[in-house]
C-alpha cells in the first residue's frame, strides 16, 4: 500500500546552509495493504515527522514514497489534492485537532463540503451516520470544541478522518493525550473500523504494550534513524537492537512499578 | 468600571456619532457653509453654538463635520486593516523567502513616520480627503501586517490547520474558513484602535490645511477658530464643541479598543489597572 525508500527530513543551517539537522534519517519501510504498523520511539525521534512526510503534509528532503503504485513526491499540487481523500491523519491532541470556531458538526462535514460529496440533506445524514461509527451523540453536532471531553473530541476527529472513506489512516499518538479508560474504548473503535472500512493503518505511539496490541508489525525510531522494523511480535519477543531492548526493559520496569503501587 | 461596562458605554457612545452623521440633514437647522447670521453671536435658542467669524451656524457645522471626519478614519482604518489582514494571512500562511523579504521590507518602512510622510505627499500633490485616506490606509497597514503575521504563522502550523489541508481543502479555503475567523479578535481591535489613530491622524491633516479647505471637518473647525482669534478672545463656543468632539469620539474608540483587546485576552486584565 506505501512504500517508503531511504526518506530523509532535515534542516539545513550555518555557512551556505552546509551544516544539516536530520528530524528523520534514511528511513525505508512499507505497509502492507489492511495491515498496521507500529511506529515506536521516544519524544523527538522523528516518528511524527515522519507519518506527516507519508501522506506528504511535510516534504521530505530526500527519498521516494510510493503510495499504492504512485509516486506521492513527483505529484504536482493538483494531483496530490486529489489524493488526499484516500489518507487522512488523526492527531494527537484533541485540543488542537478541530478548529474551535466551528461546531463539531461542521468540522466532521468539512471533508464532505470540500470535495461536494453530497448535498445539504444528505451531508447532514452522513455526519449522524459518521457520528453512529464513532459513537458519539448527534446532539453533540452543535457543540463547539471546547464543550466536548478529550475522548469526544478525540472520536470527532476519527469521524472527521473518516468521513472520505480514506484507505490509510495515520494515527498520531491518538490516545497520548487521554486517560486510561477512555484510551481503550478509542482503540477499539479504532480496531472496529480499521475491519469495517479495510483500513491500511499507521499506528505512533511510544508504548510498546500498545503496539503490542494494536499492530502487525512494527518499526523502531531512535534519532531520525530507523534502528529495528519487522513482525511485532518478534520484535517484542527478540528484540535485537540494543536500543529496541533499552526501551522494552523501561517499558518493563514502569509496569513493575506500577504493579507494586496496585 | 467593569470591562463590560466600558465596552458598552463606548460603544453608545460610537453609536452617537454615527447616528449623528448619518442624520445630518435631519438633525442640523442650517448647511455647513451657509451665512445664517451674524458673525461671533454666542449660543442662544435660534444657534445653540452660536456661530463663526462668518455667520455660520456651529452646531450644524459640527454635525455635518461628523461626516467627512468619521468617514476619513474608519474608511482609512478599514483600508489599513484589510491590507495587514490579506497580506498577514498570505505571508504567516505560506511563509517562505517571498515572507523573508517581505518583512526585512517591512523592517526598512516601519521606523518611517506616516504623518510627516503625508504632510509631504499633501504638499505636492493636493489631494482630496478620499485619496489622502486612501494613502494613509495603505501606509498606515504596515505595522498591521506584522501584527497579523506573528499569528497566522503560528495558527498556519496547528494540528487543524494540518488536518484541513490533509483532507484537501484549498489554500483560500483555509486562508478563509480556518485563519481569517480565529484572527477576528485580533482584526476586530486593531480596526477599532487604527480608527482612533487614523482619526485623530486626519484631524490634524485638515488643522494645518493639508486637504480642501472649502471641506468642513472638525480639523478645519478648529484651525478656522484658532486662526480666527477665538482663544485669545475668549470666544469658546468657536473652538470647544469641535475639539471635545474629537476628544469624545477618540476616548470611545479607545476605550472600545482597550475593553475588546482584554475580552479576547484576558491576560491582559492583570498587567493594566
Amino acid at each position: 500500500m506505501i512504500e517508503l525508500t531511504s526518506v530523509s527530513k532535515y534542516y539545513s543551517s550555518g555557512f551556505l546552509c552546509r551544516k544539516r539537522a536530520y528530524v528523520v534519517n534514511d528511513v525505508s519501510l512499507a505497509i502492507r495493504k489492511g495491515e498496521t504498523l507500529g511506529l515506536a520511539g521516544e519524544s523527538g525521534s522523528g516518528k511524527s515527522t515522519l507519518a506527516r512526510m507519508m501522506i506528504r503534509l511535510v516534504e521530505p528532503s530526500a527519498g521516494r514514497i510510493v503510495f499504492d503504485g504512485i509516486d506521492l513526491l513527483a505529484l504536482k499540487k493538483p494531483a496530490l489534492r486529489q489524493l488526499r481523500p484516500r489518507m487522512q491523519i488523526v492527531f494527537q491532541d484533541p485540543d488542537t485537532s478541530l478548529d474551535p470556531r466551528l461546531t463539531i458538526g461542521a468540522s466532521v462535514a468539512e471533508p464532505l463540503v470540500v470535495w461536494q460529496k453530497a448535498g445539504r440533506h444528505e451531508r447532514d445524514d452522513r455526519v449522524i451516520e459518521l457520528f453512529g461509527m464513532v459513537g458519539l451523540q448527534p446532539e453533540l453536532a452543535d457543540r463547539r470544541p471546547f464543550e466536548l471531553s478529550g475522548g469526544q473530541k478525540q472520536r470527532a476527529a476519527l469521524a472527521r478522518a473518516i468521513a472520505l472513506e480514506p484507505e490509510f489512516l495515520v494515527l498520531d499518538e491518538p490516545t497520548a493525550a487521554l486517560d486510561l479508560s477512555v484510551q481503550a474504548q478509542i482503540l477499539s473503535l479504532v480496531q472496529v473500523l480499521q475491519k469495517r472500512m479495510n483500513l491500511t493503518l499507521l499506528f505512533i505511539s511510544h508504548d510498546l504494550q500498545l503496539i503490542g496490541r494494536m499492530s502487525d508489525s512494527m518499526a523502531v525510531l531512535h534519532e531520525g534513524r530507523l534502528v529495528e522494523s519487522g513482525k511485532t511480535d518478534a520484535i517484542l519477543r527478540r528484540p535485537s537492537d540494543p536500543y529496541t531492548i533499552r526501551l522494552l526493559e523501561a517499558a518493563r520496569e514502569s509496569e513493575e512499578w506500577f504493579g507494586k503501587d496496585k | 468600571m467593569t470591562r463590560n461596562i466600558l465596552l458598552r458605554v463606548s460603544v453608545a457612545i460610537l453609536f452617537l456619532y454615527f447616528a449623528v452623521a448619518l442624520l445630518a440633514p435631519f438633525i442640523a437647522p442650517y448647511g455647513a457653509t451657509a451665512i445664517v447670521g451674524a458673525p461671533l453671536q454666542p449660543p442662544d435658542s435660534e444657534h445653540l453654538l452660536g456661530t463663526n467669524n462668518v455667520g455660520q451656524d456651529i452646531f450644524s457645522q459640527l454635525v455635518y463635520g461628523s461626516q467627512v471626519t468619521l468617514i476619513f478614519g474608519f474608511c482609512s482604518a478599514l483600508l489599513s486593516v484589510s491590507i495587514s489582514t490579506c497580506a498577514g494571512i498570505v505571508l504567516g500562511y505560506y511563509g517562505g523567502s517571498v515572507d523573508e523579504v517581505v518583512c526585512r521590507v517591512l523592517d526598512v518602512l516601519m521606523p518611517i513616520p506616516i504623518f510627516p510622510l503625508l504632510i509631504v505627499l499633501t504638499t505636492f500633490f493636493n489631494p482630496g480627503v478620499v485619496q489622502v485616506s486612501i494613502v494613509m490606509g495603505v501606509l498606515g497597514s504596515i505595522h498591521g501586517i506584522r501584527l497579523i503575521r506573528a499569528p497566522a504563522l503560528s495558527l498556519a502550523e496547528t494540528p487543524f490547520i494540518e488536518g484541513a489541508k490533509s483532507i484537501g481543502a484549498s489554500d483560500l479555503r483555509i486562508m478563509s474558513r480556518h485563519i481569517l475567523p480565529n484572527l477576528m479578535p485580533i482584526v476586530t481591535v486593531k480596526f477599532v484602535t487604527a480608527s482612533q489613530h487614523f482619526l485623530v491622524m486626519g484631524v490634524g491633516l485638515s488643522f494645518i490645511g493639508l486637504w480642501d479647505t472649502m471641506t468642513v471637518d472638525w480639523g478645519s473647525m478648529i484651525q478656522n477658530a484658532y486662526s480666527g482669534g477665538a482663544l485669545s478672545l475668549g470666544l469658546w463656543w468657536w473652538i470647544l464643541p469641535p475639539g471635545l468632539a474629537v476628544v469624545g469620539i477618540s476616548l470611545a474608540l479607545a476605550l472600545a479598543g482597550y475593553s475588546l483587546e482584554e475580552s479576547f485576552n484576558p491576560r491582559l486584565e492583570v498587567n493594566r489597572i
